[in-house]
């Protein structure tokens, strides 16, 4: 995708990509990248996100120490968790069944599923990681905040022909990142990573059908002609 | 209009022209926006889009107990957290005194300053107003995904030649929404989006916002 990406491509084109190629990622790209999404706005202009990208050895050795240790307990957040978010359960399911169809793993294949899920702790091969954090301090509509970041960054990494996957998923391992980013525990919760690079083309997980409301179930239009 | 001038180029705006929106046009956008990411696919996000006599009947509600102050006031949510250092209390008043400095309002001036802050009651002459709401059970990652959804709606308006102001500042009026907007009690209501053809001649629109440098923000490891 060349430079001249409109919004609506690159709202269009993003997807979670869950299959990277090997293609390194320039600093260059990021820092413009990271450069354009600090103009990102925020309540009272608090810019509550911090976040460091690992690539190379350190996200190797990072991932290293990850795959040795058990997701964490108690939990960092609560997040998208189905007993709460009844709706959540339904969506939840629907991508999980419409992604393991993709990959050809079936339903009862219990140890495939986990071998795929797992491939979230080395961020399905992305050669370079944001790891999002923030001040425990920060309220709900901080976090608000520190969305319109991410997809601000999401949505500039289109326009470099980058793809990206947000993974709450490693906040499981929120301790252990914290820990190796020398990041405080107590000042800081961890959210959550965001996968970078270049999508393998060629992968079927990268191509199943996403899902959306239909936008009359979502937003009231009141006093339009 | 490609997404870096989009980013660059949005900004909080805070004079409207008078100068309705279409409504194909917000559609649109909000037909795009629903491709925004959220965790598990939840997509928590409501809104309510308001124009004409259904907006004026919120601002003229609102106006009425605005020289009630404070004793008005039925916020959900607290809006900033109270407990909070200074850096991030360096960033809030930055912003008040650059636009209040555009405007040529002294701090003293309190009586200006507090008439400038009801504007956000009027959506800033906007021809549109979005309340944006969300089930109340869901969690601080939920409102993220909103955030998510909120700066996607807000990019696809630039593309379309609009402008907007996200304001959370609605939300200590939530009671008179209520009363004029129907939002399921079972949910909260967060902020509103002024939505309309910004006067981009108006010093108030055109103070420069500052960021904190990136090297405050990101750290890069490995590179």
């Amino acid at each position: 995708m060349s430079k001249s990406t409109t919004v609506t491509e690159a709202v269009m084109s993003r997807r979670s990509i869950r299959a990277f190629s090997d293609k390194p990622v320039p600093l260059e790209i990021l820092r413009q990248v990271m450069e354009t999404a600090r103009w990102t706005p925020s309540g009272c202009n608090f810019q509550p996100w911090e976040g460091a990208i690992l690539t190379g050895e350190p996200l190797r050795q990072l991932q290293e120490k990850m795959k040795v240790t058990p997701p964490q307990d108690p939990k960092e957040y609560s997040w998208s968790d189905p007993e709460v978010i009844p709706e959540c359960l339904a969506r939840l399911q629907q991508v999980g069944a419409d992604m393991y169809a993709a990959l050809q793993v079936e339903r009862g294949d219990k140890e495939g599923r986990a071998d795929f899920m797992a491939r979230n702790i080395v961020s399905f091969d992305a050669p370079a990681v944001l790891m999002v954090y923030f001040p425990r301090v920060m309220g709900a509509p901080q976090w608000s905040d520190v969305g319109m970041w991410l997809q601000t960054i999401m949505l500039l990494l289109r326009e470099q022909g980058l793809d990206s996957c947000p993974q709450e998923f490693l906040s499981m391992y929120a301790k252990v990142i914290k820990d190796f980013l020398n990041v405080s525990d107590e000042s800081h919760i961890f959210f959550c990573g965001i996968a970078i690079g270049y999508q393998d083309e060629e992968d079927p997980v990268n191509h199943f059908d996403r899902k959306r409301e239909p936008v009359a179930s979502k937003v009231q239009f009141l006093g339009f002609e | 209009m490609d997404v870096s001038e989009a980013v660059t180029s949005r900004r909080s705006v805070r004079a409207f022209l008078d100068q309705p929106v279409d409504r194909d046009v917000l559609r649109r956008v909000l037909e795009t926006a629903q491709r925004s990411p959220s965790g598990g696919n939840t997509q928590p996000w409501n809104a309510v889009v308001l124009t004409g006599k259904p907006l004026q009947k919120l601002l003229g509600k609102v106006a009425e107990v605005i020289p009630q102050g404070l004793a008005a006031y039925s916020p959900e949510y607290n809006i900033y957290p109270p407990e909070l250092d200074g850096a991030y209390q360096e960033r809030r008043f930055g912003v008040g005194e650059a636009m209040y400095t555009a405007l040529d309002i002294p701090r003293e001036d309190k009586a200006s300053r507090l008439k400038w802050f009801a504007r956000n009651f009027q959506a800033f002459g906007a021809p549109v107003l979005m309340l944006v709401h969300t089930p109340r059970y869901m969690g601080p990652p939920q409102w993220s995904d909103m955030g998510m959804w909120l700066q996607t709606v807000m990019l696809l308006l630039r593309e379309e030649g609009l402008d907007s102001c996200a304001q959370e500042a609605w939300a200590v009026y939530t009671k008179q929404i209520r009363e004029c907007v129907d939002i399921p009690d079972d949910h909260i209501f967060f902020c509103g989006l002024a939505i309309g053809h910004g006067d981009r001649s108006q010093p108030i629109n055109q103070f420069p916002v500052p960021r904190a440098p990136l090297d405050e923000v990101v750290r890069w490891e490995g590179f």
